[in-house]
Parts: C-alpha cells; structure tokens; sequence
C-alpha cells in the first residue's frame, strides 16, 4: 500500500509539510509506504485553453513540464494526502494551476478508485472560505475520494509543533487514509457540512431569491429557517444534477465541450475578420 | 415588421426537467407565440451509460431536444422566453441558440442572464 502526499506549500519545513509527514507517519504505522512531493519543486505550467486533449484524443500540448510525471505519482498511489496553505480565502496558486491542467482528467471525474484525505494549515480563523472548493475538485478530477478534511490554526513557520492536538490529528488523519485504503472503505468521516455530497458548507442563493445551490456540486435545494436554525433541503431529484456524477459528468463533456469543435470551426472566417483589430491593437 | 427567432438546443441532462410537448403547447396559447419542438437521439447505453460520439460531429446531428420560438411582438416573445427558462432552465452552451435570427437571438441571450436559472 502506497500513500503519497501532495504538498502545496513552497515552505520547506513549514506547517504544511509537517503536518503532512505527520501524516505520513500514521499511514506507515498502519503499514503504508509513503512519499511525499513538493508540488513547487515541480514545473507545472499553466493550462493552455486548447481544448486539444479533448479533440485530439487525450494528448496535452504542453509537454515541457513535470505534469504528467506528477499525475504518475498519483496513478501509482492507493491513497493521497493533499496539503495546502490558505494564505487568502482559498488554497495556493501552485493547487488552481494543477486543477486547470487536469483537464485532461476530467472524463474520469465521478470514476472513483482512491481514498484521499486533506489537510490545510491558515492562520486567521473565518479566511479559510473556499479551500474546500478547491480540494474537492482537485481530487474529484484525480479520481479519488475525500474521506476527511483538517483545517488547522496556525501562523508562523513550523509553529505548527507546538500544538499537540493538531499534530495528533494529523497523525490519525495519516492512519484513517491507510485503513481506508486496506478496507476499501471510502465513507466520508470528517465534519458532515451543508452538502451531503461533498460536504462543504457553501451555499449560492440563485438569482430567482428562492433556490440554493452547492457551487461545486451544482445540486439544488431551498434554504429552511426554523427557530432561528437554518437547514438545507435539497430534493432527491436534485441528486441528478450532481455534476460530479458520472453520467453528468460524461454529458458534460460529451454535449457541452466536444461539440464546440464544430462551432468554432463554422466561425472560423467571421472570426478571423472581427479579430483583426485585436491582433494589430498594443501589439506583444 | 420584425420576426423574432429563437432555437433552444437542450443537450442530455440540461432541462431541468422534461420537456413535454403539452406544455409547449399551453406556453404557446398563453403567449401568443408559435413552438414548435424536435428531439434528435442518438445514445446508446454502455457500460451502464448512455453513450454518444460527439466529436467531430454537427451541433444539429447530435441528442438534444430543441424548441423553436417565433413570434411577432418582442413583449410575448420575451415573456414565452422568460418562462421557458424558469421551466426548463436556460439552454447552457455558447452554441446553444445555433439558428436562431439575429432579433431573437438577442433577446434569448439577454434573458438568459436574467432568469437562465443560475
């Protein structure tokens, strides 16, 4: 069993890191082999916008970089741990540059195989909204499934240490990966949330006033205030519409992103005559 | 005279619910508009999903339902437009109002930011 950890911390030795070969040693105890990558030490290169590996069979322009050697890694694992600082709102750049380049993955999205676990060290309690978010999908678009989430407070460099509670948290989020892993056991054992899909807590009031909505499921529900308690009620039906399904997942791909080929190929001259401007105004 | 023109192109999974000609009709009478509706359907189940190739294929060729939309006046034309949208939710791609005239593809582009349902 092979447990890998993403680190996307630039810090050498930072919270980030530590937590995560915390971790990594609660998976060994369990038996696991572990390493752990630091996603900085790679070239990842920004996604291109293409399209070509959907229209051209899998194939991915850029080539000059350590992506596909990192998406190798995670092939090759049984479990993933991903850690990521939250230094404003949301995780590094280093994780949004990774997600955009999985593009090439995204056919495989709902396909789950793996057990993954997240860990994300910040530093001002309520700056941490949309780390979640950004994990999910990075993980939903690598095929694997969040069991458990830690967000953990702390500030300066390493000082991570001097809390027990969160260096013990760690370990067992570290051991809870391996188990999951062996006992192919992939149920979602960290704090339930809003979403019972993927347990965020974010909520986007649609613009009719009435509908919510899960912003990284897509999944629809109203919002219920009772006694002061406000609850989410989304309909079964609405389960459908989870874009991380599967069947949504390949419509998606298959209706909204294949067939554009065609569009943009009938626009071809109308749109070489209405971008000339552009091409000569503050020409680079 | 100006003659709005709008097509819907709905694609597997984007109608939030099913589109039934019935209802088509009763939109058509309380607006005053002409629908018309064609469904195209090439799927094939595989694997436990209902599969196509769509790549390298013709918009018009491919599974979707579409409802085309005429009218005279712009008000019913609009409002037809406006409660198809809060019905069905609104058409999702950048090609989805393919064939459309110019006046109607203006107003259904307009609305969809408006009422789309997102």
């Amino acid at each position: 069993m092979k447990i890998l950890a993403l680190n996307g911390s630039f810090r050498k030795n930072g919270n980030t890191e530590i937590l995560l070969k915390q971790a990594l040693m609660g998976a060994e105890s369990e038996g696991a082999k572990v390493e752990i990558l630091r996603l900085t030490d790679y070239k990842i290169g920004p996604c291109r916008g293409c399209g070509l590996c959907l229209f051209r069979e899998n194939v991915c322009q850029v080539q000059d970089d350590d992506v596909r050697a990192i998406f190798s890694k995670v092939a090759e694992c049984d479990g993933m741990i991903l850690g990521a600082p939250c230094y404003f709102l949301e995780l590094t750049a280093v994780i949004k540059q990774l997600i955009d380049r999985c593009w090439i993955l995204g056919h495989q999205m709902g396909k789950v195989k793996k057990p993954a676990a997240v860990v994300v060290p910040y530093a001002t309690r309520g700056w941490i909204p949309y780390v979640s978010i950004q994990s999910n999908l990075l993980l939903t678009l690598m095929g694997l499934s969040k069991i458990d989430e830690l967000t953990i407070c702390t500030q300066g460099i390493s000082e991570v240490v001097l809390d027990p509670e969160a260096m013990d948290l760690a370990y067992h989020l570290g051991k809870e990966t391996a188990v999951a892993v062996r006992e192919k056991d992939f149920t979602y054992k960290g704090e339930v949330g809003i979403c019972p899909s993927c347990h965020d807590r974010l909520v986007r009031i649609l613009i009719d006033n009435e509908t919510i909505e899960c912003p990284t499921c897509g999944v629809r529900g109203n919002l219920i205030i009772r006694n002061g308690k406000i609850t989410v009620k989304f309909e079964e039906k609405a389960w459908a519409d989870n874009r991380f399904r599967p069947d949504v997942t390949y419509n998606h791909f298959t209706y909204h992103i294949a067939p554009s080929k065609d569009y943009f190929l009938r626009t071809k001259e109308e749109r070489k005559i209405k971008t000339q401007k552009y091409r000569e105004y503050l020409k680079t | 005279m100006t003659r709005y023109l709008a097509k819907l192109r709905y694609f597997p999974g984007d109608p939030l619910e099913e589109i039934r000609e019935k209802d088509l009709k009763s939109f058509e009478r309380e607006y005053g508009v002409n629908i018309s509706y064609g469904k195209v359907e090439n799927r094939e189940m595989k694997g436990g999903l209902l599969m196509e190739k769509t790549l390298d294929k013709r918009i018009e060729d491919i599974s979707q339902e579409v409802i085309t939309l005429s009218a005279d006046q712009e008000d019913n034309f609009a409002n037809c437009i406006i409660a198809l949208y809060k019905k069905y939710r609104c058409p999702r791609t950048a090609y989805s109002l393919m064939g459309s005239n110019d006046a109607g593809q203006r107003i259904a582009k307009k609305l969809m930011n408006l009422h789309g349902g997102w």
